[in-house]
C-alpha cells in the first residue's frame, strides 16, 4: 500500500566535499511499507547520501521532507526525533545485557505509584512488551531475557531493526546490514525485513549483494559519481543489470 | 493484523510511556522458547551458574578447610569478627564496584579514608568545632576528593588510573601535612559508638555494611543504573549514541566513593580511638581484589554484586583464617596479592565458559556465523 505523500522525500541533494561532488542533485521518494534498496560502486555516494538522511551531515543544496514537511536535522539524533533510524552494521546492542535490557536501554519503563517515584524499574512490564512488540513484528527470538552475547548474528540485527521500529522509527536505513552474516542469518534478516513492509515501515537497504537486493527491494536505486542513474522498480531487473548501471557500462 | 507503528509514534519523544502500539492482552508468548532439550539444558544452566558463582565454590572451600583446621573458625563470634573486618572496604566496593564495572577505578580510596580520618581528628580537636561537625567536615572532605576525580576524569578526559594514583599518593600527603604526624585521640563516647557499639546485638559497622550493600542492590538492580554502567564498561560509544549521560554518571559514582572511603576512616577512626595516619593503608588493593575476585571484569561490563559480597567475604575468611592457623601475618599480604592474580585468572575463565556455553546455545549451523564479541 503506497500512500500519496512519501514518508520521506529527497529533493535536488548536493553535498561536496572540497572539490569532489559527492551527490549532484538526487532526488529519492520512499514510501511507507516500502523497501528501496541502494546499490552503487564504492565512492559512488551511497554513504554520503545515508548520512545526510540520518543527519549525520549537512547537505549543501536540495531538501529533506518527512511526511511531506520540509526538515533540517542538527545531528543524528534530530533525525532519530523525526523518525528515522539507521541500523549500522555495529548495531548498538550492549552483549553482556540481555534483549529486553537492550530495547529499553535508557528508556525504561518503572513501576507506577511509590515504586516508580523511587525509579523502581518495572522489568516484567517491559519483558512483556518485548514479546508482544516482537509478536507484532512477526520475530521469533529465544525468550527475552536471554542476553544478547548468546544470539547469533542475524537475531542480533532483527533486535537491533525491531528496537528502531517499537519506538516509532517509520523510516529505517540499514547499512548494509548483511555483510558479516551467513546464508541462514541473511535469511533471518530479509524476511524480517519483509515483515516490515505490512507495519508501514520504509525501508532504504544498502547492499553489494544484487541478488538480495533484487529478491527484497520493491524499487532499486543504482548511483554512481555521486549522480542518482537509475530509479525503477525491480520488475524485468537482472544481477546483470545492475552491475552494468552501477559500473556505468549501460546508461539510462 | 494492524499494528499502530509508526502511525503516532514517529514524533514522541523518548518518553517512558512504552511502545506506541495498542496493547493487547497477549497469552504465553510464542517467544519462540528456545529449543534445547532437556538435558542440554541442565549442563548449560549448570555452566552458567559457576560462570557466575565460581568464587561461591571456592569460598566454601576455604570455609570447609579452615574450619577442618581450626575448631576456633566457625563459631559466631569469629563470623562476627570477619564480618567486622572486611565492613569497611566491603562499603567501598560496592561503589568501587560499580566503577570497575563501567570500566574505571578508584586507587584514591585508602587516601582518603586516612584524609577523612585525619580532618575529623583534627577539626574535632584543634579547631574545637565539636564532633559532629568535625564528622560532617569529614565526610564533606571525602566527597570533594571524589568530586575532584570525577571532574578530572569525567569531564576533563584524564585518565582514571593516572588521576587516582595522583590522589593516593596526594590525599594522604595532605594528610601528613594537616595532621603534622600527630596522632589526635580520646574522643567522647558517642562517637567510639559508631566504630564499637552493637546495636540489636550486631556491630554497628557491620549494619552500616549491610545498609551500603542494600543501598548499592537498589541502585544497581531496581534503578536504571546497574544497566547504564554495563552499557558504558561494554560499549561507551553505544551507551553515548543510545543518549546514556556518561560524564554525569561517572561523577556521581566518583563522588559515592570518596564518601564511601570518608565513611571507612571514620569507622576505623571510631574504632581505633585514633585519628591515624595508618587508617587505610593498603585498602585500595584489597578493595580492588575483593572487585576483581567477585568476578567483576577488568576490562569493564560484566559484574554483579552478589559476587562483590563473596568477594569481600573471601578476603575477610582468607585473613581471619590464616591468622586462626598460625600463619606469618606477613604472609598475609602474600595471599591477598595471590588471590589478585588468581581472580585475574578467573576473569579468564569466566570468559572461556561463557564461549564454551554460547556454542552450546547456538544451534550447530549458527554458532561459525555468531559475531564474535571478545575484547
Amino acid at each position: 500500500m503506497t500512500s500519496t505523500v512519501p514518508i520521506l522525500e529527497l529533493d535536488s541533494v548536493s553535498k561536496r566535499f572540497e572539490a569532489v561532488r559527492a551527490l549532484r542533485r538526487v532526488s529519492l521518494a520512499l514510501h511507507a511499507g516500502e523497501v528501496v534498496g541502494l546499490v552503487g560502486d564504492n565512492g559512488a555516494g551511497k554513504s554520503t547520501l545515508v548520512n545526510v538522511i540520518s543527519g549525520s551531515l549537512r547537505a549543501d543544496r536540495g531538501r529533506i521532507l518527512v511526511d511531506g514537511v520540509e526538515r533540517q536535522f542538527a545531528g543524528a539524533a534530530d533525525a532519530r526525533r523525526s523518525g528515522i533510524e539507521t541500523v549500522f552494521q555495529s548495531l548498538a546492542l550492549i552483549h553482556s545485557l540481555s534483549i529486553t535490557d537492550n530495547v529499553f536501554l535508557n528508556r525504561e519503563l518503572f513501576h507506577p505509584g511509590l515504586l516508580g517515584r523511587l525509579y523502581v524499574m518495572d522489568r516484567r512490564r517491559m519483558r512483556r512488551h518485548v514479546m508482544e512488540g516482537f509478536e507484532q513484528l512477526g520475530l521469533t527470538l529465544p525468550p527475552p531475557e536471554t542476553k544478547v552475547a548468546a544470539l547469533s548474528g542475524g537475531q542480533r540485527q532483527a533486535v537491533a531493526i525491531a528496537r528502531a521500529v517499537l519506538w516509532g522509527s517509520h523510516i529505517v536505513l540499514l547499512d548494509e546490514p548483511n555483510a558479516a552474516l551467513g546464508v541462514k542469518q541473511t535469511e533471518i534478516v530479509l524476511s524480517f525485513v519483509e515483515e516490515l513492509k505490512q507495519h508501514a515501515v520504509g525501508v532504504i537497504f544498502i547492499s553489494h549483494n544484487m541478488q538480495q537486493v533484487l529478491r527484497i527491494a520493491d524499487r532499486v536505486v543504482v548511483m554512481r559519481l555521486g549522480e542518482k542513474v537509475f530509479d525503477g522498480p525491480r520488475q524485468g531487473l537482472e544481477p546483470e543489470d545492475l552491475v552494468a548501471l552501477i559500473t556505468g557500462a549501460r546508461q539510462t | 493484523m494492524k499494528a499502530a507503528l509508526g502511525q503516532e509514534g514517529h514524533n514522541r519523544p523518548n518518553s517512558l510511556r512504552g511502545f506506541p502500539f495498542e496493547r493487547r492482552e497477549a497469552g504465553r508468548s510464542p517467544g519462540g522458547a528456545s529449543s534445547a532439550t532437556g538435558r542440554s539444558l541442565a549442563s548449560r544452566a549448570l555452566l552458567r551458574w559457576a560462570e557466575n558463582n565460581g568464587l561461591f565454590f571456592a569460598l566454601v572451600a576455604l570455609v570447609i578447610a579452615f574450619a577442618v583446621a581450626s575448631s576456633r573458625f566457625v563459631t559466631g563470634s569469629n563470623i562476627t569478627v570477619i564480618l567486622l573486618q572486611v565492613s569497611v572496604i566491603g562499603v567501598i566496593a560496592v561503589p568501587g564496584a560499580m566503577l570497575v564495572l563501567a570500566g574505571y577505578v578508584d586507587l584514591s580510596v585508602g587516601s582518603v579514608s586516612a584524609l577523612a580520618a585525619i580532618v575529623f581528628g583534627q577539626v574535632a580537636t584543634q579547631i574545637h568545632l565539636g564532633e559532629g561537625a568535625a564528622l560532617a567536615v569529614a565526610l564533606l572532605a571525602g566527597i570533594g576528593w571524589g568530586l575532584m576525580n570525577g571532574l578530572l576524569i569525567a569531564y576533563a578526559g584524564f585518565s582514571a588510573i593516572v588521576v587516582t594514583l595522583g590522589g593516593l599518593a596526594g590525599a594522604q600527603g595532605l594528610a601528613e601535612v594537616l595532621s603534622g604526624g600527630i596522632t589526635q585521640s580520646n574522643f567522647s563516647n558517642w562517637f567510639l559508638y559508631i566504630g564499637n557499639g552493637s546495636p540489636g546485638g550486631v556491630p554497628l559497622p557491620i549494619w552500616i555494611l549491610l545498609g551500603a550493600v542494600g543501598i548499592g542492590a537498589y541502585v544497581w538492580y531496581a534503578m536504571p543504573f546497574g544497566r547504564y554502567f554495563t552499557a558504558i564498561g561494554a560499549d561507551r560509544s553505544t551507551a553515548l549514541s543510545l543518549g546514556i549521560n556518561v560524564r554525569r554518571e561517572i561523577l556521581w559514582l566518583y563522588v559515592v566513593s570518596g564518601l564511601a572511603a570518608a565513611i571507612g576512616g571514620i569507622v576505623l577512626t571510631s574504632q581505633l580511638d585514633a585519628a591515624s595516619l595508618t587508617i587505610g593503608q593498603g585498602e585500595e588493593l584489597q578493595v580492588l581484589t575483593a572487585i576483581l575476585l567477585g568476578g567483576v571484569s577488568f576490562v569493564g561490563g560484566r559484574g554483579t554484586l552478589f559476587g562483590v559480597v563473596i568477594g569481600v567475604l573471601f578476603i575477610g575468611v582468607l585473613d581471619d583464617g590464616l591468622v586462626l592457623v598460625n600463619v606469618n601475618p606477613f604472609i598475609n599480604d602474600v595471599a591477598v596479592g595471590a588471590a589478585l592474580v588468581f581472580a585475574a585468572g578467573l576473569d579468564v575463565v569466566y570468559r572461556r565458559l561463557e564461549r564454551v556455553r554460547r556454542s552450546m546455545e547456538l544451534p550447530p549451523g549458527d554458532a561459525g556465523t555468531a559475531v564474535t564479541d571478545d575484547k
